[in-house]
């Protein structure tokens, strides 16, 4: 999981993980917050287009990577879970490489 | 002839009687119209009947007074609107004795000698109310889009009915509620579904409609209504040109009649070009223009408006909005405009209007209606895609059509996977009904998550696009997708927003009469039977028309890119020029009072939009103009305020 450094104080709170890091930035940004951790942000409404950059960019930021324009799938970031697989993925391959 | 009210009571009171129960309820009611007819306000009291008239003179000024009766036979109408073939008409009804050179007239000629099935006749733009004394019956009529409103509720003396809903209210009998429901709709799809409107008991004439009240009940029957579904395949596309070529040119000729001067509105754009230089031709070289210009660059035409001016030779007058000015006339603008709006772009309408009016400036000609019947709106185009993408929904190009539609999509939007995600809603269903709008009210929709539990709890299980469907005549859900699309952009957008909040409202706000010479229903019956190939070529829009327009505009103004009208929203909201009648809107005790939306997601929606340095997203937008004109139209209408004693006085009541 998450490592200490991507920890987040939110209104006084920290933020456990990754998930509820996201979780705070979707719900705080575009005003939802009864989603599942399979929901697709776009299928289901969540997240509009413009939204998804936003979601890009504060997932850059906050857990320092870069996001290839080909790693740009539904697959790589359409809701919590695909997220969260990306983000280790990521953040594994970093550590190795 | 601008606004008109009035009511049915209980037939058998004395004159007396009769004028202490009733005449100050009639009264109010036509005051609260003054703006729509500052030219004279008269109202008269029969037995069992009430009418009302606020009077804009354009047409024989010093004859057509209203309400209007024929001596013979005690028949009676208000009339809000034109007749513009009350010429030829006069002809066709030569046998009636005229006494005014006024179109008014001509509904009374007309009624005479055809009955109600004289709306069939009228080329115009028309809602009447008119009394048969001969067997007691109130009609009620609405022109074939609904470019003049006309609204009704029962009460418990019998039936009320007005040109905008404030008179309904001012009569005395009606409480104004929230039709909770319908401003669900009004979020989900920019109107509520006809006949609802924004508050419960009170209805609107459907367009196209006749209703008769015979003191039980309202009849209503449709008279014409939008036919898709013949398309004419023979038709070479250059006598498709010209076919429209005459009939918008006779068009235009048509609403140029007026005993006052005519003006129109530029935006720039192509179809308001393409009207002011057939209106200028028409008046050889005298036509006056008006536009709106934005201070941000990025809502502004200014430009082109210039240059269409200049390249037409009109008397060219602008007026230049700010943050600051939408702010501040936002409450007047939502009190006009009695609905829910998702965008500000009335607010510089109801400024334009004013400058119209303060150069003594009574009837515009406007370019509204293009891009409904010559399918000039990006939503067809996405139709078009998404039905082509339907039918091979695996593959990998199809969807790439998309940003060709979309070009400012975010990279993060532009894979054909992420598209998939987005734009692919529905794909296994195109026969839906609902198929050409589920993004766009899916992108509306998403306001309804700043609800508060307690309204969310009203609308429990309320489907918006469901109940529009619903509302649909049968027979338009086996039509073609692009004709489906239409039919659904011209009942929900056009009549319901566009030509009503957006138009006849912001118009009317100044007494400033529009008139829409694409919108001439013969005009539209010939475009409704050319194929869709004519008018979306590919992915070019308005292709017909764009060729049309070749002989009268520059070539500058057909070839730019559509540019599609905005105007600012959360800069002139909750920026430091937000006045302070704005703001407090947004304060955590007013929203809860009002109790649509959620007080706590109002305030964070706030703060965001204020702190942001970024552009705010057009959801983001359009949540906070929605939040917006709720709690404007609660402090309008809910906390209701007494019509001006002086207007209530002034009503001159006929004598019998």
């Amino acid at each position: 999981m998450a490592s200490t450094t991507t920890r987040l104080r939110v209104d006084g709170e920290v933020v456990r993980d990754w998930q509820e890091q996201i979780r705070c930035f979707i719900s705080e940004n575009f005003f939802v917050d009864d989603f599942s951790d399979q929901d697709s942000f776009l299928q289901t409404g969540i997240i509009d287009s413009n939204g998804m950059m936003l979601l890009v960019v504060f997932i850059e930021e906050e857990f320092s990577i870069k996001i290839e324009d080909t790693e740009l799938l539904p697959e790589n970031l359409d809701s919590l879970n695909n997220l969260g697989r990306f983000i280790e993925r990521k953040r594994r391959g970093r550590r190795s490489g | 002839m601008c606004g008109i009210a009035g009511f049915t009571f209980p037939r058998g009171l004395p004159g007396t009687a009769r004028e202490r129960c009733y005449s100050d309820r009639l009264r109010r009611m036509t005051a609260s119209l003054y703006h729509r007819g500052p030219d004279a306000q008269r109202a008269c009291l029969r037995d069992g009947i009430a009418l009302g008239s606020t009077r804009l003179s354009i047409v024989d000024l010093a004859g057509g007074e209203q309400p209007m009766t024929d001596p013979a036979t005690g028949v009676t109408v208000v009339f809000n609107g034109e007749i513009f073939n009350h010429v030829e008409l006069r002809e066709r009804f030569r046998e009636h004795r005229f006494r005014t050179h006024c179109d008014t007239e001509i509904i009374l000629a007309a009624f005479l000698a055809d009955g109600i099935d004289c709306v069939n006749e009228f080329i115009g733009q028309f809602a009447f109310a008119l009394w048969d004394p001969r067997d007691r019956a109130l009609w009620l009529a609405r022109d074939r889009v609904g470019v003049r409103p006309l609204f009704y509720a029962q009460t418990t003396q019998g039936l009320a009915f007005a040109s905008e809903i404030k008179a309904i209210f001012a009569a005395g009998w009606l409480a104004p509620v929230f039709d909770t429901e319908a401003i669900q709709q009004t979020i989900h799809l920019w109107s509520p579904v006809t006949p609802r409107t924004t508050f419960a008991g009170v209805s609107t004439l459907p367009p196209g409609s006749v209703g008769r009240f015979d003191g039980r009940t309202l009849t209503i029957r449709r008279y014409w209504d939008l036919d898709l579904s013949v398309v004419d395949e023979q038709v070479s596309e250059k006598a498709a040109v010209e076919a429209i070529s005459d009939l918008l040119i006779d068009a235009v000729r048509l609403r140029l009649r007026a005993d006052v001067p005519v003006a129109a509105y530029l935006s720039g754009g192509l179809d308001s070009s393409l009207i002011c230089a057939l209106a200028q031709a028409q008046l050889g070289g005298t036509l006056q223009t008006f536009s709106v210009s934005f201070k941000q660059r990025r809502y502004d035409e200014g430009a082109f408006q210039k240059k269409v001016a200049a390249a037409l030779k009109t008397a060219h007058h602008s007026l230049q909005v700010d943050d600051t000015s939408i702010g501040a006339s936002l409450p007047e603008v939502v009190e006009h405009a009695e609905q829910v709006l998702l965008r500000s772009a009335p607010v510089p309408f109801l400024h334009l209007s004013r400058l119209v009016h303060e150069h003594g400036t009574k009837v515009v000609l406007t370019g509204e209606g293009a891009d409904e019947i010559f399918l000039g709106y990006d939503l067809y185009k996405e139709t078009k895609v998404r039905q082509f993408w339907a039918r091979q929904p695996d593959s990998a190009f199809r969807p790439r059509l998309l940003t060709r539609l979309y070009p400012y999509l975010p990279l993060s939007s532009q894979s054909t996977p992420m598209l998939r995600q987005f734009y692919g809603i529905g794909l296994d269903s195109p026969g839906t009904p609902e198929f050409s709008h589920q993004i766009r009210w899916m992108n509306s929709g998403r306001i309804t998550r700043f609800f508060a539990d307690g309204f969310l709890e009203q609308v429990n299980g309320h489907d918006p696009s469901q109940a529009l469907i619903a509302s649909l005549p049968p027979r338009v859900l086996s039509w073609r997708p692009l004709a489906r699309a239409q039919y659904i952009e011209m009942q929900s957008l056009l009549t319901g927003y566009l030509l009503s909040a957006q138009g006849d409202r912001m118009l009317m706000g100044n007494s400033v009469e529009g008139r829409f010479p694409f919108l001439d229903h013969r005009l539209i019956e010939q475009a409704a039977r050319l194929p869709d190939r004519f008018k979306l070529k590919g992915l070019v829009e308005k292709h017909l028309l764009k060729r049309l327009a070749s002989r009268w505009v520059p070539p500058a103004v057909i070839e730019r890119t559509k540019f599609p009208y905005r105007a600012p929203i959360s800069e002139a909201l909750t920026g430091p020029s937000a006045p302070t009648t704005i703001q407090r809107l947004f304060d955590r005790a007013a929203v809860d009072r009002v109790g649509v939306f959620d007080a706590g997601k109002v305030g964070r929606l706030v703060s965001k939009l204020a702190s942001s340095s970024s552009l705010p997203s057009e959801a983001d937008n359009m949540a906070l103009m929605a939040v917006a004109s709720t709690q404007l139209l609660a402090e309008a209408f809910l906390e209701q305020r007494p019509v001006a004693a002086d207007r209530v006085e002034a009503v001159e009541m006929l004598v019998a």
